[in-house]
């Protein structure tokens, strides 16, 4: 209890301490724009089918869902605008997430755990390049850039996948259910949601390259970081959505003015 | 452009061929004797007891936002949130508590599992126990596969009650529920039978996240990369299956209520 204790204590402060050395790169030494849109290109080809198959899926769940409560008040009208606001503002990033996690994580931390037991690291160390410049930055940065732009990808398919479900579920027509979604959603919904986004997809490259980068002992060890970054991935993005959603919350509550 | 296409049809009814085989004998096996209770149990606590803190940790923080959210909507269209116990409660019982939690075991075990059959591959293990004349599939699918049905259900229902409890806390502090007034209006929303079905749904995750990672890794190929790619494919496939099994559920059980 004590050991696992103090081994996430370790992590966390290992991991702030790497985050650190990646941001003083990024501010004195960076790299090229040509890798960050490789690793863009990379990301974004290996996980827009995934990402869009959740997105539909979980619109559509929410969509039934929310018209099976619904319709014991009668409210059937407003099913489009409570599935897409709840989708948007918060199942919907996390669960879209949780996907990628599994795919952009994984793949990462296998990569970079890979290089590492391999000394693939150490030699670009003794050929005088910086390794954090070199292959860690690009890929923070392109892993960041595609995720935002998949998770966003992500829930408009979920808006789709509600308004089918909406159709042929709950037997509502398309005008009924697209009018209530600008009463309901706001933009500052919109807002948070993407806002949401941003801060998955930094959790989510900060760990994978984090992980990747420190495995140790062969190739159980990359296994181990595999497996241990998937984990650490969904426990940091479930704690980041309460965080985000308390935020959102009071910054809601400051630009109302009450 | 025929010749390619034929040959990639050829490949993609071969991995359907051995999927079904695999599924095939899983259930024969599964069914007949010899069932290794000891190596069962063992896994269980893998599945169960070793998760539980991770999956715990997430739910309770996920039960936060959702009775936070509903709070939200319900400002929005009817003006007060007399109702978001039931509404957080349903949610967390229909949707949230089950998919979650078979999300983050699927991270956890389904990765753990094809990581370990796929070194066991290429280090030609499984063809020693080929060899030895031990059905692989007997051997290694089926204590995993009970394991996990079952260790998934205990984790939902713990994981349910937990988020439960997580809300009731959340709405007592920030909204200003009493907790009898909180299990008052549950009660008027839920019932055994949103449990009994969210049980069911979790026994199907359960089955699914073995099969994946046991097929994935059965077929790894060559060096540490193909047991990261074996990995990375179990998972991904195992948390769509589990997305569009979800949907299919829920569409179903929806007639029952």
């Amino acid at each position: 209890m004590l050991r696992g204790l103090r081994g996430i204590v370790e992590d966390i402060g290992g991991g702030v301490v790497f985050m650190g050395q990646v941001l003083s790169v990024a501010l004195f030494k960076p790299c090229s724009f040509r890798s960050i849109s490789e690793q863009i290109v990379k990301v974004t080809e290996q996980s827009w089918l995934t990402t869009a198959v959740a997105g539909f899926f979980v619109g559509a769940i929410m969509t039934v869902q929310f018209s099976l409560q619904i319709q014991q008040f009668g409210a059937l009208g407003y099913l489009g605008g409570l599935a897409t606001s709840g989708t948007i503002r918060e199942v919907g990033p996390l669960l879209i997430a949780f996907m990628l996690s599994g795919k952009v994580g994984a793949f990462t931390s296998a990569e970079l755990g890979t290089m590492r037991v391999t000394e693939q690291i150490d030699a670009i160390r003794c050929l005088g390049a910086n390794p954090i410049q070199e292959i860690i930055l690009p890929r923070w940065l392109g892993i960041v850039c595609s995720s935002f732009f998949l998770l966003a990808v992500g829930l408009m398919m979920s808006i789709g996948g509600g308004l089918l479900m909406g159709m042929f579920f709950s037997g509502i027509s398309m005008q009924e259910y697209v009018r209530h979604i600008p009463t309901i959603v706001t933009s500052f919904s919109i807002l948070s949601g993407l806002f949401k986004c941003l801060v998955f997809a930094m959790v989510l490259a900060s760990i994978c390259t984090y992980k990747g980068y420190t495995a140790t002992g062969g190739a159980r060890g990359v296994g181990r970081a595999v497996v241990n970054t998937a984990v650490a991935t969904m426990v940091a993005i479930v704690i980041a959505d309460w965080v985000t959603s308390v935020f959102s919350d009071v910054a809601l509550r400051i630009v109302l003015g009450d | 452009m025929v010749e390619a296409l034929g040959r990639k049809l050829i490949l993609v009814g071969q991995e359907v061929h051995d999927f079904a085989s695999l599924l095939v004998s899983a259930f024969w096996s599964s069914l007949t004797p010899p069932f290794r209770l000891r190596e069962t149990l063992q896994q269980l606590s893998f599945v169960a007891w070793e998760s539980a803190p991770v999956v715990l940790l997430s739910v309770s923080f996920a039960a936060a936002v959702t009775i936070m959210e509903a709070s939200f909507h319900m400002k929005i269209v009817v003006q007060n949130d007399s109702l978001v116990p039931g509404f957080a409660a349903l949610l967390i019982l229909r949707e949230l508590g089950v998919v979650v939690t078979a999300l983050l075991v699927t991270s956890r075990v389904g990765a753990g599992y094809a990581a370990e059959v796929g070194s066991m591959q290429i280090t030609e293990q499984v063809e020693a126990l080929k060899m030895l004349g031990i059905h692989p599939i007997r051997y290694l699918l089926v204590p995993r596969l009970y394991a996990s049905i079952l260790g998934l259900m205990i984790l939902t229902v713990v994981a349910n009650m937990v988020c439960i409890y997580v809300a009731m806390l959340v709405s007592q502090w920030s909204l200003g529920y009493s907790s009898g007034s909180f299990l008052m209006a549950m009660r008027a929303f839920v019932g055994l039978q949103d449990l009994l079905f969210s049980v069911i749904k979790a026994g199907v995750f359960g089955a699914v996240i073995p099969i994946y990672s046991i097929f994935f890794g059965l077929r790894c190929r060559a060096g540490a990369e193909g047991v990261g790619l074996a990995t990375t494919s179990a998972v991904v496939a195992t948390s769509v299956t589990i997305i569009i099994l979800d949907f299919i559920l829920s569409y179903i059980f929806s007639f029952f209520y």
